[in-house]
């Protein structure tokens, strides 16, 4: 969502689209509420997880990175929310150059979720069984 | 795929894969976040009479077209989207090696998941951009002057698609959770080795 709306923002920048700015500021708002849920989850599934000493480093990073990233996003949110009732013709530099920093931190923060599915295996079944049977 | 085919490659990981990160379960994600908010925005559009004290409550200016913009634009980035997630999705499971002596929690073994989520993959890809060439003809034509953009039925029909994509998420799930695809750590145990290799 985050992505998209950047995208919309960008795209609405250069071809003077106003609204391809509501589709950015509906996109970024969902995602806003959504990062909560997905921490919520996040908590429960990573209190469960026990990750094994090799994953744990990577674990950390992706917490604390979430939460960050939800008053983050939570920041930029509430910037476009003011931005939004201006009713600016169009968007301020430094509010793009902002959502782009806040596009890295999402694709970092995927791809330290990818590596602890896809290369640490948390929650996959061998690597639990692994766990159970004495890995740590 | 047949390991002895696999080894034609050389420079595969552990993973199976060229690199370290599946390419297909990350776009999903696109797939998924952009379909489901333009199906949503445009439900919200729809009910839009019922909501517009809360809107006010809020403080948050809408207008109804731009709800329905939302649904528009969103479904067709996903439609863009979702031909690289499928594109992505051929590629992997073409190279996958899953562990053959698991059975899923649906009862399945790997073959059925692997052909199921194919063929799963390709009819959702088909039904979304369906999707969005009927939403195209409810925006451009048949309802253009209309303050309701989008016909009930169409917003029952991507109701309709969140289902099937839910079965499709969980076979895919399975294929990386119980049958190991791609997953390093997986692929390490079923080696007899110790993932804190890693």
């Amino acid at each position: 969502m985050v992505l998209f709306a950047v995208f919309c923002d960008i795209t609405g920048y250069f071809t003077k689209n106003p609204k391809l700015y509501e589709v950015s500021w509906w996109n970024l708002t969902f995602a806003t509420v959504s990062i909560f849920i997905a921490i919520i989850f996040g908590q429960i599934e990573a209190g469960l997880a026990e990750p094994y000493r090799a994953s744990v480093s990577t674990l950390n990073v992706h917490t604390v990175l979430g939460w960050s990233l939800s008053g983050i996003l939570a920041l930029v949110t509430g910037w476009r929310y003011v931005i939004r009732l201006q009713e600016r013709p169009q968007l301020p530099i430094p509010y793009l150059a902002v959502s782009v920093l806040l596009v890295g931190l999402v694709c970092i923060q995927s791809y330290l979720g990818s590596l602890l599915v896809w290369v640490y295996g948390l929650h996959t079944i061998p690597v639990v069984d692994a766990i159970r049977g004495g890995l740590s | 795929m047949n390991p002895d085919l696999l080894e034609q490659w050389g420079s595969l990981g552990v993973n199976g894969l060229p690199y370290i990160i599946p390419i297909h379960p990350n776009l999903v994600h696109l797939t998924l976040g952009l379909f489901i908010a333009a199906i949503a925005f445009d439900i919200v559009g729809a009910l839009f009479p019922v909501e517009k004290a809360v809107f006010k409550f809020l403080a948050i200016p809408v207008t109804r077209s731009s709800l329905f913009d939302v649904g528009w634009y969103n479904l067709v980035a996903s439609a863009i989207v979702t031909f690289f997630t499928v594109m992505a999705g051929l590629f992997e499971v073409s190279l996958a090696v899953p562990l053959a002596d698991v059975t899923s929690a649906w009862g399945l073994h790997a073959l059925q998941t692997m052909i199921l989520h194919g063929v799963g993959g390709v009819l959702i890809l088909t039904l979304i951009v369906g999707m969005t060439v009927w939403r195209g003809f409810q925006r451009y034509q048949w309802r253009k002057d209309m303050a309701r953009q989008v016909q009930w039925s169409y917003l029952a029909a991507g109701l309709f698609i969140f289902a099937l994509m839910f079965v499709q998420g969980t076979l895919g799930a399975h294929l990386g959770g119980e049958f190991g695809v791609h997953i390093t750590a997986d692929q390490m145990l079923h080696l007899g080795e110790n993932p804190n290799q890693l």
